[in-house]
C-alpha cells in the first residue's frame, strides 16, 4: 500500500487513507490520467465522486477519486446550446451558468439535479433527457474519458455521426467501470418560460394512461406531478420551448379537455416526498405502480414515448417498501443509490462473455 | 456493360459445399454473376473500377441464410475456420462498406425479410433486416403507420444496412436518426453468440448503442424493433430565400432553438439554388454555360472540358448572386393534422422573416417533395462521361457551421467542382451535403490501361482534401454514410485514442477477427 500511496502521490493528486481504501483527489485533468493509469495497474476497484454528489466510502482495497478540483465549466455557448464542463462540478453549478447564457439543462431527476455532472453522465440515467419528438437523447455531446492506461479518448462534439459505433457509450451509464469521465460537451436547451395546465383524472393509473397518450400523441410534457386527492388524482404537467410551450398546451388541452381553473405551476414544481423513490421505467410498469394501493405520487420527467423517468412515492410506506413495488412492476431503479439495480445488464442480453472480453482489453480488470 | 465475372476458386468451391451442407440447397452459390453481384456497393469508387472493367475484391462464396439461427451456423463455421463473413443487405452503402476486401463468405441478408409485425398503438414495429425499406414503409402504410424514415436510398436499400451505417432520413429533423428510431434488436457476434438489447431500462453502458454503426464488425442485426408513427395525413411545404448562406444558416439555427420541429428543413448554397431554378429573386439569373454543363449532364466532351478547371468553375459561383434557399415542411396526424401543420408553419415564417427570409411559397417546397429521390440516381452518366461524382456529409456544432462550409470548399476547389446544402438540422448544430464532380478520365469505351489509376489519383486528391479540412474544422467525418474502406484512413483523427477503445470493442465481440474485416481499421 505504501509504494501505491508513493505512485499517486507521484501523479500530483492529493492522497489520504480511508477506512480500507485511499481517498486521491486529482488537481487536473492530466492528474487524474496519471492516478488512473496507477490504479488500474494495480487492478483496484475505483469509485468516483463529484462536487454534490452523496457521500461515498473508498472501497475496500481500492481507491475513491474525488473530483471535486475537476469543476471549472471551461465556457457556455447559450446560443449553440452547448458547455464545455469538467466532471466533477456539480450539476447545479452549470445550471446556474447556463441560465445566464439564456439557456437551460431542461427537467431533471432530483437525483441529478444534486450530483456531479460526471455522476450523471455515468450514471444510470447516461445523461439522458427528453427532446422534441417524444425521444429521449444523452445531453453529452461528446464525452473526454481516461482510459486505463491514463490516456484521454474524446469525442468530436457533433450532434449526430456515423463513424463507428458510439464510443460515448462505453463511459455513459459505465459508473467508472470502463473508463472514467474527465469533462464532457453538454446540450442545452434555450431558456422559455414554461407553459402549465393542470387536469383531475379519476386515479392515479388513468392520470398516467393521459401523460402516456400525451407523448403517443407528440404533446410530450417537460415535467409532470400526479399526485392522488381525495376526489381522484391530480394531473399537473409543463412544457418547455420559446415557441412550441403555448403550441403544446393548446393541443394537449384540445386531447385531454378543458382544464382546471388552477395556476399549475407550483404543482409542478413542487418538490417530491422524502419518501421517494427515482426509477426509469416503461409507461405499463408505472401505471402498474400507480395501482399500488398505496400509491401516492408521480413526479416525470425525461418522458418520451415508450416511458419516463419518475419520482415514485407510496402514502405510508418508507423508500424500500415503495423500491419493492416498482421493481415488481418492472422499473429500473435510480436512487436511491444503495437501491440502486447493479449493473451491466449485458448477461441478460446474451453478451456476458462479450463483456467480460470488453473489461480485458481495455485493461479495466480489478483484483478479485 | 460487361461485367468482370472471375470464375469461382477451389477454395470457394469448397465453401460452397460446406455451407449447402450446412443451410441446405440453394443456400449458397460461387457462379461468377453472385461473386460479383457482392464485390461492391454504391461507392463511386467501385464506378470506376466497373468502367474499367475490373472488381478486385469478390467473395469466394455467396450465401443467403434465412433465418437467426442460420446466419449462427454461417458465423460459427466461419470462426471456427477464421474465414471473412461480409454481411450484405442491398448494397446501396457509399463508402465501399460491403466490400469483401479479404475475400471469404459474403452472407446477403435478402432472405430475412419476413412480415413485419406493427403495433401501431405501442408505436412499435418489429422486423427483420434484410427487409428493403421501401417495402416496410409500405407495409406500414398499409396500417395507417410510417416509420418516417426516408434516406434517398429507401428503393435500394435495407433496415440492416441503415443499422449498420447509422443512416439519416430527409425528415430526420421530425422523426430523428435510425439510432433514435431503434429501440432494440437481434444481433449475432463473431463468435456465433445472439445478443438482443432490451426495449425497456437496463443498467450499464448501452449496448444498443455500441452495437449501431458499427458496419458487421462486431455483429450482424438480424431482427429489429424500430419507434413508428401514425401516418401523416397533412403536409405544409414552403421555400424561403435567404439572402446569403450565412443568414440561412443562422435562420436555420433560430427555426431549431425555437422548438418547432419541421419535417423537412434542408438549406441550399447559391449554387444549388440557382441550378434547380427554385425562383425568387434570382429565377433571372442566367447560369454560365460551363457551370450547366457540369451539373446538367452536358455531352462528355465539353463536361471534361469544364471540369479540366475546377478552380475557374468554382470561382464564377463565388461571383453568382449569393441568395439560400431553405426548403421547409411540417406534417400533422390526426384530426387536426392540415390546421396543426399550418399553424407551425406560419410561425415558423414569423419566425424567419425576422432573420430575414423572404417567403417564396409552397411551390419550391413541393417541387423537392417531388424529386427527392431523383437526384441519387443521376451519377452513372457522369461516370460514363469521364468524370466522377460524390457526396460528402460531416456535421458540426452551430458555431463552427459557416467555418466548416468555407474550409471544406476552398479545400476541394483546386479538385472538383463543389456545391452543398445543409439538412438533418439539431438543436445544437446540423450537416452538410457537398456534392463534388471531378474528371476521372477518358470516357466510357476508349480508356486506356493507365486510366483507372489516374482516375483513382485524382479521386483520392480531392477526398483527401475534404476530410481533412473536415477533421481540421473539429468536423465529425460522416453524420449518415459510415466509414467503410472510404473514410477509414482518417478515422484515427476522429476518434484519437478513442481507436483504443474501437479495438477494445472489436476483440470483445469479434475475437476471431472474422467480421467484415478491413473496415473502420478492424
Amino acid at each position: 500500500m505504501n509504494g501505491l500511496r508513493e505512485d499517486l502521490s507521484a501523479t500530483g493528486s492529493a492522497v489520504l487513507a480511508e477506512g480500507e481504501g485511499l481517498r486521491v483527489t486529482p488537481p487536473s485533468i492530466a492528474a487524474l490520467g496519471r492516478a488512473v493509469a496507477v490504479l488500474r495497474g494495480h487492478l483496484l476497484p475505483v469509485r468516483v465522486r463529484g462536487n454534490g454528489d452523496a457521500p461515498v466510502e473508498a472501497p475496500p482495497g481500492g481507491a475513491l477519486l474525488e473530483l471535486t478540483a475537476l469543476d471549472r465549466i471551461a465556457s457556455v455557448d447559450g446560443a449553440t446550446g452547448i458547455a464545455r464542463v469538467e466532471a466533477g462540478c456539480s450539476v447545479a453549478a452549470l445550471e446556474t451558468s447556463a441560465r445566464r447564457a439564456g439557456a437551460t439543462l431542461g427537467p431533471l431527476l432530483p437525483s441529478v439535479r444534486a450530483g456531479s455532472v460526471g455522476a450523471w453522465l455515468a450514471g444510470p440515467t447516461r445523461g439522458e433527457r427528453a427532446v422534441p419528438g417524444s425521444r429521449r437523447e444523452t445531453a453529452a455531446l461528446s464525452v473526454s474519458a481516461v482510459l486505463a492506461d491514463g490516456r484521454l479518448a474524446e469525442s468530436r462534439a457533433a450532434p449526430r455521426s456515423a463513424t463507428g459505433p458510439d464510443l460515448d457509450h462505453l463511459a455513459l451509464g459505465g459508473s467508472g467501470r470502463l473508463c472514467v469521465i474527465a469533462a464532457a460537451w453538454v446540450r442545452l436547451f434555450p431558456a422559455a418560460p414554461p407553459a402549465y395546465a393542470a387536469w383531475r383524472a379519476p386515479d392515479l393509473a388513468s392520470a398516467l394512461r393521459t401523460v402516456e397518450g400525451l407523448c403517443m400523441d407528440r404533446l410530450t410534457p417537460a415535467r409532470g406531478m400526479l399526485r392522488l386527492q381525495e376526489r381522484g388524482a391530480l394531473v399537473a404537467l409543463s412544457w418547455e420551448g420559446p415557441e412550441s410551450a403555448r403550441l403544446l398546451r393548446e393541443r394537449a388541452v384540445r386531447v385531454v379537455g378543458p382544464p382546471l381553473e388552477v395556476d399549475a405551476g407550483p404543482e409542478v414544481r413542487a418538490p417530491a416526498s422524502s419518501r421517494a423513490i427515482e426509477v426509469d421505467a416503461r409507461w405499463s410498469a408505472l401505471e402498474a405502480f400507480a395501482r399500488h394501493s398505496g400509491a401516492a405520487e408521480v413526479a416525470l420527467y425525461g418522458m418520451h414515448a415508450g416511458g419516463a423517468f419518475a419520482v415514485l412515492s407510496l402514502a405510508a410506506d418508507g423508500v424500500e417498501q415503495c423500491a419493492a413495488a416498482a421493481r415488481t412492476d418492472g422499473a429500473r431503479l435510480v436512487a436511491p443509490r444503495r437501491l440502486r439495480d447493479a449493473g451491466p445488464a449485458w448477461e441478460a442480453m446474451g453478451a456476458g462473455a462479450a463483456w467480460n472480453r470488453l473489461v480485458a482489453a481495455l485493461g479495466a480488470e480489478e483484483r478479485p | 456493360m460487361t461485367a468482370p465475372l472471375r470464375g469461382a476458386g477451389p477454395r470457394g468451391r469448397a465453401l460452397e459445399r460446406d455451407l449447402v451442407a450446412l443451410l441446405g440447397p440453394s443456400a449458397a452459390s460461387c457462379a461468377p454473376a453472385d461473386l460479383w453481384a457482392m464485390s461492391r456497393d454504391c461507392w463511386p469508387r467501385s464506378l470506376l473500377w466497373t468502367k474499367a472493367g475490373v472488381a478486385p475484391h469478390p467473395p469466394d462464396v455467396v450465401v443467403w441464410p434465412a433465418s437467426t439461427d442460420e446466419v449462427v451456423q454461417v458465423v460459427r463455421y466461419a470462426a471456427e475456420r477464421r474465414i471473412a463473413v461480409v454481411p450484405f443487405g442491398a448494397g446501396s452503402g457509399v463508402c465501399g462498406g460491403a466490400v469483401p476486401v479479404k475475400g471469404g463468405i459474403a452472407l446477403d441478408l435478402k432472405r430475412l425479410s419476413g412480415p413485419p409485425c406493427i403495433d401501431l398503438p405501442a408505436r412499435t414495429v418489429d422486423v427483420e433486416t434484410g427487409m428493403n425499406g421501401q417495402r416496410l414503409e409500405e407495409l406500414l402504410g398499409g396500417a395507417g403507420a410510417t416509420l418516417g424514415h426516408f434516406p434517398s436510398s429507401i428503393y435500394c436499400s435495407t433496415i440492416g444496412g441503415w443499422l449498420a451505417a447509422r443512416s439519416a432520413g430527409q425528415l430526420s429533423s421530425r422523426y430523428g436518426k435510425i439510432e433514435d428510431i431503434a429501440l432494440a434488436v437481434e444481433a449475432v457476434d463473431g463468435t456465433g453468440q445472439v445478443l438482443r438489447t432490451q426495449d425497456a431500462p437496463s443498467a450499464g453502458p448501452d449496448l444498443l448503442q455500441l452495437l449501431l454503426g458499427s458496419e458487421g464488425t462486431l455483429a450482424i442485426v438480424t431482427k429489429a424493433r424500430l419507434r413508428c408513427w401514425p401516418s401523416p395525413t397533412s403536409r405544409w411545404m414552403r421555400g424561403l430565400r435567404f439572402g446569403s448562406v450565412q443568414a440561412g444558416i443562422a435562420g436555420l439555427r433560430a427555426l431549431m432553438r425555437s422548438g418547432l420541429r419541421p419535417a423537412v428543413a434542408r438549406l441550399y448554397d447559391p449554387l444549388d439554388t440557382l441550378l434547380a431554378g427554385r425562383g425568387g429573386r434570382d429565377a433571372h439569373v442566367t447560369v454560365p454555360e460551363p457551370l450547366r454543363w457540369v451539373v446538367e449532364g452536358a455531352q462528355s466532351e465539353a463536361l471534361r472540358l469544364a471540369l479540366r478547371a475546377p478552380v475557374l468553375l468554382n470561382r464564377l459561383v463565388d461571383a453568382l448572386p449569393g441568395s439560400s434557399l431553405l426548403v421547409l415542411g411540417f406534417e400533422g396526424d390526426g384530426p387536426f393534422a392540415s390546421s396543426d401543420a399550418r399553424e407551425e408553419g406560419e410561425l415558423s415564417l414569423r419566425l424567419l422573416a425576422a432573420e430575414g427570409a423572404e417567403d417564396l411559397g409552397p411551390a419550391p417546397g413541393e417541387k423537392w417533395l417531388a424529386n427527392r429521390y431523383r437526384i441519387s440516381y443521376r451519377q452513372s452518366p457522369l461516370f460514363s462521361a469521364g468524370a466522377f461524382v460524390d457526396t460528402m456529409e460531416v456535421a458540426t456544432t452551430w458555431d463552427r457551421l459557416d467555418a466548416l462550409y468555407g474550409a471544406v470548399r476552398d479545400a476541394v476547389a483546386p479538385h472538383a467542382f463543389v456545391m452543398a446544402h445543409f439538412s438533418h438540422a439539431y438543436l445544437e448544430g446540423c450537416s452538410i451535403y457537398f456534392t463534388f464532380v471531378g474528371l476521372s478520365g477518358a470516357p466510357a469505351g476508349s480508356s486506356d490501361a493507365d486510366d483507372l489509376e489516374q482516375a483513382e489519383e485524382r479521386y483520392d486528391a480531392c477526398w483527401n482534401a475534404a476530410l481533412s479540412a473536415a477533421c481540421d474544422a473539429g468536423a465529425t467525418l460522416s453524420h449518415h454514410h459510415g466509414i467503410g474502406l472510404h473514410k477509414q484512413l482518417f478515422l484515427p483523427r476522429e476518434h484519437g485514442e478513442g481507436m483504443r477503445q474501437l479495438r477494445a470493442l472489436k476483440q470483445a465481440f469479434d475475437p476471431q477477427g472474422v467480421m467484415n474485416p478491413g473496415k473502420l481499421l478492424l
